[in-house]
């Protein structure tokens, strides 16, 4: 009989009606999971630099602890090793000595709290590791793709050893420590898909050759770990059903297979289907990918194996994980950025509150800061990793407002819910007949851009639950603000659209960015986007897509310098595959009839044919502010309004002022 | 203001070249302070070799983000080859890679170096010029075969600092 930790009973929640397959329980190993909910790893760099758990990564995790409702929830992976060559991320937790217990009972306790299934994870980051010391480890010493990384070091057959001990050794802390379920990390360029690879795995040892001598020191992990967990904790892993290595000799599909196969063999009890790795060219997890691109994998490996299946990567809804298990190719739905934007998700489902899922919009902000040694942190939810912090909750306002929210943006609406939930009576007016500002416009990008509209609708949502009135088609004016004489004025208006000086009188063939994307404007074959930053490349983008020549002239040094570099690279390989033409650190110096001149940042100027010339370089909207000021009115500007940055500027200036106000 | 076709091109091409001659004369630059630090004990030949040694490694590094077998050895090869070309062209030399008559081998060639003409102007000998290239590249393949388990070799069958004309290089892979 498999053990039950928690007692939980959905069956008089919507979201267990609606999704039937997520909600009824699952046995992995010797325990009975309520639900399919699985919270994966992820780092958080929340911790100390020396590897203990801190205030912060605790109600991170309490929050996620919450939000899967029974299920499992994970916490990061830990390093294993004193020399730190395993640790990967500058805030990772460590856990090679019994001082780390303490800390990570915490963890454990908090979960439990929650009535979750505690998940600790065993995560030597080979490869990728090594972050506050001169050189990693791993199977042989293969030269980094990626200079970011540190060289590495060729293990010794005993330092193999040493490393599947460490791996044991740590997991008997993570038991004593009162986690219910181990997992092995073997993903993305860590240590055990160091092994695993023949990219990376040349040892002619016990421990290399073909796929069962590179299984051979993952093999012996599962088996040392499995023994010291013991018949109740289940043990997993996470491994890579496809590398996406094939440019640099990786494994085969087929090898990778064969690695799932073998790990069933040695003892697992359940795997995480994992693909592609830091190094991949591929893309995986980025908006650009559809969602449930990669179910076909978890099938696959349902079809080699008999333990269960998981999987993350773009299921950020609902509704494929449940069909998916519905029909017998995955088991249990995993997650992790669609609850670092949503500590609540599965929660919110479950109680069949779909619509106030605030949803990961796939930019990979949060990995790009945890790789360059900053703490985790959101696009899209102010809250993220300061749930810790008092200040980041709304508490009730000491002298309740009229506030007027000019523009019915990401940045207005966010501030006018919060705010309107703190008491304060908020009118939102909007000179559109719609919200949205002017996200609408830039939801119409190609490449996954639609999904940007999950702000609106959630924030939406909440406006109305917070009683927030709306006033749209209404333009507000001087007469209308000395009307109404709010005691707050906020300005999200949006950005204004510069000037091209160069253009002078000569607009006959210059359009608005926003025109363009709503399909008011007449555009010819050769079109210029003046601009270089993400509203510039989402028009280029689709303007291409629909068979112009589209070249953009930008003053940036580089094409999208306001997009995250683990999005940005997504982008310029969409524009150079659409033949789009970026002159950077440039600007137009004329405009005439048919060409452009651009001018480098040295002096230079070649003409460019031009039919029709697209403005979309902003700056901060001063208007209504003078006239809020000279009614002495209290006065604060958000969002683009204030200065023109991204969508996620805009939903933290409206967070953090409507949480002020 | 229209636009001088010509001024602009002439502009752009001459800051190119000033470019190009200032990579050679700053590496000319460096060797003289090298040898000066060094002191008499050390031959200039082996700082030159050195250098190019670490300058080789430093840049193959920059080539493994590019590398890509998906063409298979054929296609490495040739990809390689033209990557070592592209690296002259860049100092200002005329470079191209072309197909062996034997499967498994690329020739590199150049017909025009700025490295010997500059090595006059420093007092370098021919013979180091020569040496430090094949160096350099022989450098550059270091890692890149590391990194797609492949033992590739490059040889210098001719040098222009020889007096033989055209540098001549085969790359191929050694069974």
């Amino acid at each position: 009989m498999a053990k039950l930790l928690f007692e939980w009973d959905y069956s008089s929640y919507p979201g267990a009606k609606a999704y039937p397959h997520l909600f009824k329980p699952i046995q992995v190993g010797n325990l009975t999971i309520p639900n399919r909910i699985k919270y994966a790893a992820t780092e958080d760099n929340l911790n100390t630099e020396d590897g203990f758990i801190t205030d912060a990564d605790v109600s991170y995790i309490e929050s996620r602890a919450e939000g899967v409702v029974g299920g499992m929830m994970f916490m990061q992976g830990v390093y294993m090793d004193e020399a730190r060559k395993g640790q990967g991320y500058v805030g990772q937790a460590g856990c090679w000595d019994d001082k780390f217990i303490p800390g990570l009972k915490r963890l454990a306790d908090v979960i439990h709290g929650k009535k979750a299934v505690a998940g600790f994870q065993l995560m030597d980051c080979g490869r990728v590791g090594a972050v506050e010391v001169e050189a990693g480890h791993g199977p042989s010493s293969v030269p980094q793709r990626l200079r970011i990384f540190k060289p590495m070091h060729e293990m010794s057959n005993d330092e193999v050893k040493e490393m599947i001990q460490q791996h044991i050794d740590s997991a008997r802390r993570g038991v004593e420590a009162g986690f219910d379920v181990m997992e092995i990390s073997g993903i993305v360029g860590y240590l055990v898909s160091n092994f695993v690879s023949s990219y990376t795995n040349r040892r002619t040892d016990e421990y290399g050759g073909d796929i069962r001598g590179r299984m051979q020191a993952v093999v012996e992990i599962i088996q040392g770990v499995k023994e010291v967990c013991g018949p109740d904790v289940p043990l997993g892993i996470r491994l890579c059903a496809e590398e996406l290595l094939d440019d640099v000799r990786g494994n085969t599909p087929e090898e990778s297979m064969e690695s799932y196969k073998i790990a069933e063999e040695a003892g697992v009890d359940y795997i995480s289907c994992t693909l592609g790795w830091q190094e991949s060219i591929y893309p995986v997890i980025s908006r650009d990918i559809p969602q449930g691109q990669w179910l076909y994998l978890a099938k696959k490996a349902k079809e080699n194996v008999n333990v269960p299946i998981s999987m993350a990567y773009r299921l950020f809804t609902p509704d494929k994980p449940n069909k998916a298990i519905g029909d017998g190719e995955l088991d249990m739905w995993e997650m992790c950025r669609s609850m670092i934007a949503d500590p609540y998700m599965p929660k919110k489902v479950l109680e069949g509150k779909e619509d106030e899922i605030r949803h990961c919009v796939a930019c990979n902000l949060c990995l790009a800061r945890l790789f360059r040694d900053a703490p985790m942190t959101c696009y899209i939810n102010p809250v993220c990793a300061h749930e810790h912090k008092e200040e980041y909750y709304p508490k009730p306002a000491e002298d309740e407002k009229e506030v007027m929210i000019v523009g019915a943006g990401p940045a207005g609406l966010e501030c006018a819910y919060m705010a309107a939930q703190r008491g304060h009576d908020v009118n939102v007016y909007d000179k559109r007949e719609e919200i949205g500002g002017t996200l609408l416009e830039a939801s119409k990008a190609p490449y996954g851009d639609e999904e940007l509209m999950t702000c609106i609708n959630y924030q939406k949502k909440m406006c109305e639950q917070a009683g927030v009135e709306f006033h749209l088609g209404t333009e507000v004016t001087e007469e209308l603000i000395q009307d109404e004489m709010p005691d707050s004025v906020i300005l999200a208006t949006g950005p204004a659209y510069s000037k091209l000086e160069a253009a002078g009188d000569n607009l006959k063939n210059v359009v608005n960015i926003l025109d363009v994307m709503r399909g008011k404007a007449n555009v010819g074959e050769n079109v210029i986007v003046w601009g270089n930053r993400k509203p510039g490349i989402g028009v280029a983008l689709l303007l291409s897509n629909q068979g112009k020549k589209v070249t953009i002239v930008g003053k940036e040094k580089s094409a999208g310098f306001d997009v995250n570099p683990s999005f940005k690279w997504r982008y310029l390989i969409y524009l150079r595959q659409n033949g789009i033409m970026a002159y950077n650190d440039c600007d137009i110096d004329e405009v005439s009839e048919g060409e452009i001149i651009v001018k480098t940042y040295d002096g230079y100027r070649f003409p460019v044919k031009c039919d029709t010339l697209i403005m979309s370089e902003r700056e901060a909207n001063e208007s209504l502010k003078k006239v809020v000021q000279g009614e002495g009115i209290e006065l604060f500007v958000i969002g683009d309004a204030l200065l023109p940055r991204n969508l996620s500027s805009a939903v933290h200036d409206g967070y953090r002022i409507g949480l002020r106000i | 203001m229209p636009v001088n076709s010509e001024k602009e091109i002439t502009k752009l091409w001459k800051n190119l070249h000033n470019a190009q001659d200032e990579i050679c004369k700053t590496y000319y630059r460096w060797r003289e302070v090298a040898i000066e630090f060094a002191g008499p004990d050390v031959k200039a030949l082996d700082i030159g070799l050195k250098a190019a040694e670490m300058m080789g490694k430093d840049v193959g590094k920059n080539l493994l983000p590019r590398l890509n077998w998906l063409k298979g050895e054929e296609g490495f090869l040739m990809m390689t080859g033209k990557a070592l070309a592209g690296i002259w062209s860049t100092e200002g030399g005329i470079a191209f890679a072309e197909k062996g008559e034997n499967s498994g081998e690329v020739f590199i060639k150049c017909t025009r170096c700025p490295w010997p003409t500059a090595a006059k102007g420093f007092a370098v000998p021919m013979e180091e010029v020569a040496l430090t290239r094949e160096r350099f590249f022989q450098s550059i393949l270091e890692d890149v075969c590391v990194f797609l388990n492949i033992n590739l070799k490059i040889e210098m069958l001719k040098a222009i600092p020889r007096g033989q004309g055209e540098w001549l290089f085969r790359l191929y892979k050694e069974e």
